[in-house]
């Protein structure tokens, strides 16, 4: 038995090492995803292929992780391996689902003993494919179409990289300096987090470290469990949609059902949409990942995140649906999909934990651009991520742009004209867009760019356009996104998944949808909506009509008119118009589009 | 003449020093006041000037540090402030970087902005990354937007346009419109507080510099004059975050320079008390009621950062302010004294919730009822509980004992002193994995290194920590609880300037660069000239570097002299070994681009030059008492020294402990330490 201090100070140790690894991603990588944005994830393994340790980053990878370990070690066997092998796989049935996230998983001896694995993935920014970016919606009938598949193979060995490998990854990218420049980040990240690694076993001994993970492990999932045990038993449903898979075509279902049965949690997305004959599928991993993110953040969210998390959740989806395609379905742009995953599971529980849950967040757009830079007289591939507003609280508002499920940064106006024809116009809040409610659900973000660039396509990626994020509780939804090309009279709708060419010169404004409120708005202080409207995030007519409160006086010397809102209140909440929506048992607002 | 004061305020208490011609050292402390702390120093100063028998015209340098910007921040006390900005971007601050800095929790919320969207204007202007102007600035536009701003009644304006790191126009021209339409108005530019790419960054850095600076300047004022009145006629100096003084006027301008500037000292005294010992490379440990400070020092200079994160939640990275300032780099977590410990998943976790003063912990007997790290160093009899703090306060140990018992040794089934032995050691492991961020991180194996401990609670851990990383020799200085203040007399005379300048290591004009830098040098000394400090100027210089393609630099250093092609490609080598070092590998056949030129220049100010101990008559032993050391059993019969009546040479075996007025000292067994010249303690600490 290992005692209670050791034991604490090796489980600070192995995050400590997760974080390192995962700041030298940060701080060596040369794409703008992954310096600026930081869409990777990092781990540490036991030697057993057990995840014991992760960074704070993108929990999308998180779930796949153990899964694509596992794979990598079947084609690898650890009789295999040596000091300083990597071995590299981005198949998206092994990994995380899509072709641009490359996962390498480097063995760590000890005096010539495995005593684990350190892993990182980090989403690259091109792997080929039918568009720029390899994120393609519409026309992708199998993955051949998105770009270059890599089986479990080792990208170095015994820290030389494997020139062989490195030249058909080279060959088969838009951008071999960004996909080798991140590469050579994964590696330095993974020989730092080795030598820590290497160092933790040194001083405290192999058979010390050993148990230590096996305690975190099982202490971890223990609390898990008794964190499971605390929700009400019973069986929990949801349904929500994405707008569609492109344009002409349906919504898709994401239907889910949650069980909860003592200490174990079940969630099972049976009846959501067959796959798709396009790009838009999450492979089951990817699923997962993010239905584990969501089971983490309603039990334990503050514990710690390793496989004893995830062994009291079991996630399902039928083969054949969205959620669950069989190869070679597409999979490029399925990050589009991880909201409504995570989302599903909040919603479905909110009846139970109406005080941990969200309302649901915006959408982020995740565009990826390619054309010819007439400046510097190169090609050019660009990445963005537009992140904006979170859901209302039953305590508090939602956010004010802040990733939500995809949990990654913005990439500064700075950076990315630096590097490309690009020229953002505008980077800011959409007034009115958040959802009312008591506590009010985020703006979205507008983000609008011109490009200086011939030849320009564009892969659009964004959702919420048709179906508004929901609020809860009588908290109202928020107002839809849109993409338009040249915003203004005269613009051009592009489809939230269109693959499209544009203008040397052209802006195309990304216009998020808004988060959702919680609760009733005609309950929300009278103050907290004139803060609103003095900076701007609610008009003086939004005000009256959504908050029931009136406002008087000019410039900032505004002030709430107390008597005139209680009357207006009385009166908006007898009419008819302002009836309860059609509220459904789990609180959520129908909203117009359904 | 030759008389120096420093003085330092702090959360709880301000500290002051007043050094004599001979290095000999008088100090106080004083309760901080609020909300004018400078009643505190006045006050203080006055008294510390009467005890020394002198008059204000004998002291020819006074040196302040304070955290008053950093409470001005996180109190949201400023009012006035407002933002212009391109048009299109007023949302800079709310957006920041957007990502969550706790993944799974659905209930975080980020910072509130410091200056609010009704107070933030957009202007029609935009130059582009290349620094080309793509629309010139609308001077009508720009004029609305003044007005409006001071109708509103905003009277510190920040300016930050994008792109202004490269081309400063039209920040510049906004600064002589404000004058005309606002002469009232003080306007600070982002290109001038803060030369760097990504805009968020650099606002968040503009805006804080003016968010406090009203502040600072009335405050520093005042104290100035009211020096000048009692008779002094030097300048009022302060410590900025990066470790440097600079006069008080210098700081009016740039006052986000000195935001952090108490901990900076502590960093820079712990360089000056390894000199003295003749070590260089040493770990700075600042232990106090509430959090604990690291620093690595390098050649007897603390290492520095140009980012760092003001009022983090939970320590949690990205979850504060960003500044883009010249800051010693500081690890600071809630590991203090007052930290609180408590059961946790079964095993003992200490903080960051720390007790602090209200209620405190429990053997303050003041209604805590949590276990503190100060509650389990009393059971384990490391402390005395009737001299603690010089006596002001005494300590309840049964009150220790039964929050231990109750918290945790019940839950965890564990005697009381094993669990107070549990607290210590953890918070000891807590602070190991910060020390281990400022050392092994950044390449430098703590075997190497001396350990420096010192504030109210470091000499109790040193000797652990030290003991947890393999760290050989401890340096525990006289008088510890005042560490900082004295601290302010070491730093030297410094002001730093940088220019964002992109160049291929591989395609630069050597011509060019060194002609840059003798502007750059000019203008850093003629700071430092202004403070009338006589002596030589030592200029320093650095460059900040990247394989071409990356978005985070390693600073390297630049020799001195002119700049000619082999001077860049040793540049270049070095770069390519730093970061071999710090990341696994080099890749020497890419290229290497600088981004941020760097230079400081260096007054030789007077350094502080410590007495020698002049030890007190009597036995140093005064008394001996049960303390818990585990590699003897558990209680051991220990021996208790009075640190006043150690003579130089004496050498000590632990376990012992040894007591001053302001702090304890442990030494466990194994430990031997030596009573040096100065009256500080070297302990050589064995391989565990």
């Amino acid at each position: 038995m290992i005692d209670p201090i050791t034991l604490g100070v090796i489980w600070g140790a192995l995050g400590s090492i997760a974080v390192e690894i995962g700041t030298t991603v940060h701080r060596t990588a040369y794409s703008e995803q992954a310096r600026e944005g930081q869409d990777f994830s990092v781990a540490l393994f036991d030697r057993h292929g057990r995840m014991v340790a992760q960074g704070p980053y993108s929990p999308g990878h998180m779930g796949a992780m153990s899964f694509a370990v596992r794979n990598a070690l079947a084609a690898h066997p650890v009789q295999t391996l040596r000091p300083g092998d990597g071995i590299l796989l981005n198949d998206p049935l092994l990994g995380s689902g899509h072709f641009p996230d490359f996962f390498v998983t480097q063995p760590v001896f000890h005096r010539d003993e495995l005593v684990g694995f350190v892993v990182n993935i980090v989403h690259h920014t091109d792997v080929g494919g039918q568009r720029p970016g390899s994120q393609g919606v519409v026309g992708i009938f199998d993955y051949f179409q998105e770009g270059l598949r890599i089986p479990p193979t080792k990208v170095w060995r015994e820290y030389q990289e494997d020139p062989a490998v490195i030249g058909i990854i080279a060959a088969n990218t838009r951008t071999p300096d960004r996909v080798l420049g991140d590469l050579r980040a994964q590696r330095s990240a993974l020989r730092v987090g080795e030598r820590r690694l290497v160092e933790l076993v040194e001083r405290y001994g192999r058979d010390t470290v050993f148990a230590a993970m096996e305690e975190i492990l099982a202490r971890t999932e223990a609390a898990m469990r008794a964190a499971i045990r605390a929700i009400p038993s019973g069986t929990y449903t949801f349904e929500d949609w994405l707008d569609d898979w492109g344009p002409g075509t349906d919504p898709l279902r994401v239907a889910v059902t949650v069980t909860v049965a003592g200490d174990t949690m079940t969630i099972d997305y049976a009846g959501s949409s067959p796959q798709t004959p396009s790009g838009l599928n999450s492979y089951i991993n990817y699923t997962r990942s993010y239905s584990y993110a969501a089971a983490k953040c309603l039990t334990d969210p503050f514990g710690p995140m390793n496989e004893g998390a995830l062994r009291p959740v079991t996630v399902r989806a039928p083969e054949g649906c969205f959620l669950n395609p069989r190869p070679p379905a597409g999979g490029g742009p399925r990050a589009l999909i991880c909201y409504r995953i995570f989302e599903a599971v909040l919603g479905a529980l909110a009846p139970a934990l109406p005080e941990r849950v969200a309302a649901a967040a915006s959408h982020m757009a995740n565009p990826t651009f390619g054309g010819w830079d007439r400046a510097r007289g190169r090609p050019f591939v660009a990445y963005e991520l537009v992140l904006s507003g979170t859901g209302a609280r039953a305590t508090r508002d939602g956010c004010e742009a802040m990733a939500w499920a995809f949990n990654a940064a913005n990439i500064p106006v700075e950076a990315q004209e630096a590097r490309h024809p690009i020229v953002v116009e505008r980077f800011e809040l959409i007034r009115d867009s958040g959802g009312p409610g008591t506590f009010r659900g985020g703006c979205g973000v507008r983000r609008d760019m011109r490009f200086l660039a011939d030849d320009g396509k564009l892969t659009n990626l964004t959702d919420r356009q048709r179906f508004p994020p929901w609020g809860l509780f009588g908290g109202r939804p928020g107002r839809p996104g849109r993409t338009v090309i040249n915003p203004g009279p005269g613009e051009r709708v592009v489809h939230s998944k269109a693959s499209t060419e544009f203008q040397y010169g052209d802006v195309i404004s990304f216009q998020q949808a808004g988060a959702g409120g919680y609760g009733d708005p005609l309950a929300r202080d009278p103050a907290r909506v004139l803060e609103d409207v003095l900076d701007d995030y609610v008009s003086r007519e939004a005000a009256r009509s959504e908050y029931g409160v009136v406002i008087v006086g000019e410039g900032i010397d505004l002030r709430v008119d107390e008597a005139a809102t209680g009357e207006l209140r009385r009166a908006l909440r007898a009419t008819a118009s302002r009836a309860p929506s059609p509220e459904r048992s789990d609180g959520v607002v129908e909203t117009p589009g359904r | 003449m030759a008389y120096r004061i420093g003085f330092d305020v702090g959360g709880t208490f301000t500290d002051f020093v007043l050094q004599g011609p001979a290095g000999e050292l008088l100090t106080a402390k004083r309760l901080t006041t609020y909300p004018d702390p400078s009643e505190a120093c006045l006050a203080g100063l006055d008294a510390l000037v009467a005890r020394a028998g002198i008059g204000w015209p004998d002291v020819a340098q006074v040196v302040h540090g304070t955290t008053l910007g950093s409470n001005i921040v996180i109190e949201r006390k400023a009012r006035g402030v407002g933002l212009l900005t391109t048009r299109g971007f007023r949302d800079v601050l709310v957006i920041g970087r957007q990502k969550r800095y706790q993944v799974y929790d659905l209930q975080i919320e980020k910072p509130a902005p410091l200056v609010p969207r009704r107070f933030v204007e957009e202007v029609t202007e935009r130059v582009l990354a290349d620094g080309s102007v793509r629309t010139p600035l609308d001077e009508d536009d720009c004029r609305r937007a003044l007005r409006a701003l001071r109708a509103r009644g905003v009277r510190t304006l920040a300016v930050c346009l994008l792109h202004a790191y490269l081309n400063p126009a039209h920040e510049q021209r906004v600064a002589a419109l404000a004058a005309e339409e606002a002469p009232e108005m003080t306007v600070t530019l982002s290109h001038e507080v803060s030369p760097t790419f990504r805009e968020y960054e650099r606002t968040s850095t503009t805006v804080v510099n003016a968010y406090v600076m009203t502040a600072v300047r009335t405050y520093l004022e005042g104290l100035a004059a009211a020096l000048r009145a009692r008779g002094y006629r030097g300048r009022l100096f302060v410590m900025q975050s990066s470790g440097g003084i600079a006069t008080a006027e210098a700081m009016a301008r740039f006052p986000v320079r000195m935001i952090e500037s108490g901990p900076a000292a502590g960093a820079l005294m712990a360089a000056v008390y390894g000199e003295l010992a003749g070590v260089p490379d040493l770990i700075a440990f600042d232990m106090g009621g509430t959090t604990a400070k690291l620093a690595l020092i390098e050649q007897g200079r603390p290492a520095t950062t140009t980012g760092f994160e003001l009022h983090r939640v939970n320590n949690a990275p990205g979850s504060g302010l960003p500044m883009n300032i010249q800051a010693i780099d500081l690890v600071e977590i809630g590991a203090g004294g007052g930290s609180i410990a408590r059961a946790r998943l079964g095993v003992i976790a200490v903080g960051p919730e720390s007790a602090s003063s209200v209620p405190g912990p429990a053997c303050y007997g003041r209604g805590g009822v949590e276990p503190t790290v100060t509650d389990a160093n009393l059971v384990l009899g490391y402390l005395n509980p009737d001299e603690f703090a010089g006596g002001a306060l005494r300590l309840d140990p049964a009150a220790a004992v039964r929050a231990i018992e109750h918290r945790v040794a019940e839950p965890l089934g564990l005697a009381v002193a094993e669990a107070a032995w549990g607290i210590h050691q953890i918070v000891t492991t807590n602070m190991e994995l910060a020390t281990r961020v400022v050392s092994i991180e950044r390449g430098r194996d703590p075997r190497d290194l001396t350990l420096v401990a010192f504030g109210g609670a470091g000499p109790a851990h040193g000797c652990r920590l030290a003991q947890a990383l393999g760290i050989p020799r401890v340096i525990l200085p006289a008088a510890a609880g005042v560490t900082a203040a004295i601290g302010l007399l070491a730093a030297e005379l410094r002001f730093d300037v940088a220019r964002t300048w992109v160049v291929r290591l591989d395609a630069a004009d050597p011509t060019r660069l060194t002609a840059m830098y003798e502007d750059m040098a000019a203008q850093a000394e003629a700071v430092v000239r202004d403070a009338a400090i006589r002596g030589p100027i030592r200029v320093l210089r650095e460059a900040d570097a990247r394989y071409v393609g990356q978005g985070y630099e390693l600073t390297v250093p630049v020799a001195s002299g002119p700049l000619d092609g082999g001077a860049l490609r040793d540049l270049r080598r070095r770069f390519d070994e730093i970061y071999a070092a710090r990341y696994g590998y080099a890749s020497p056949t890419e290229p290497v681009e600088v981004v941020t030129w760097k230079l400081s220049a260096v007054g030789a100010a007077p350094r502080v030059a410590l007495a020698k101990a002049a030890p007190g008559p009597g036995d140093a032993l005064k008394g001996r008492r049960r303390a818990w050391f585990p590699e003897t059993g558990g209680w051991t019969d220990t021996p208790v020294y009075d640190r006043y009546r150690l003579a130089p040479g004496r050498t000590l075996a632990g376990p012992a402990i040894v007591e001053e007025r302001e702090s304890t000292t442990v030494l466990p067994p194994g430990v031997e330490a030596t009573v040096d010249a100065w009256g500080n303690l070297i302990a050589t600490v064995p391989r565990p």
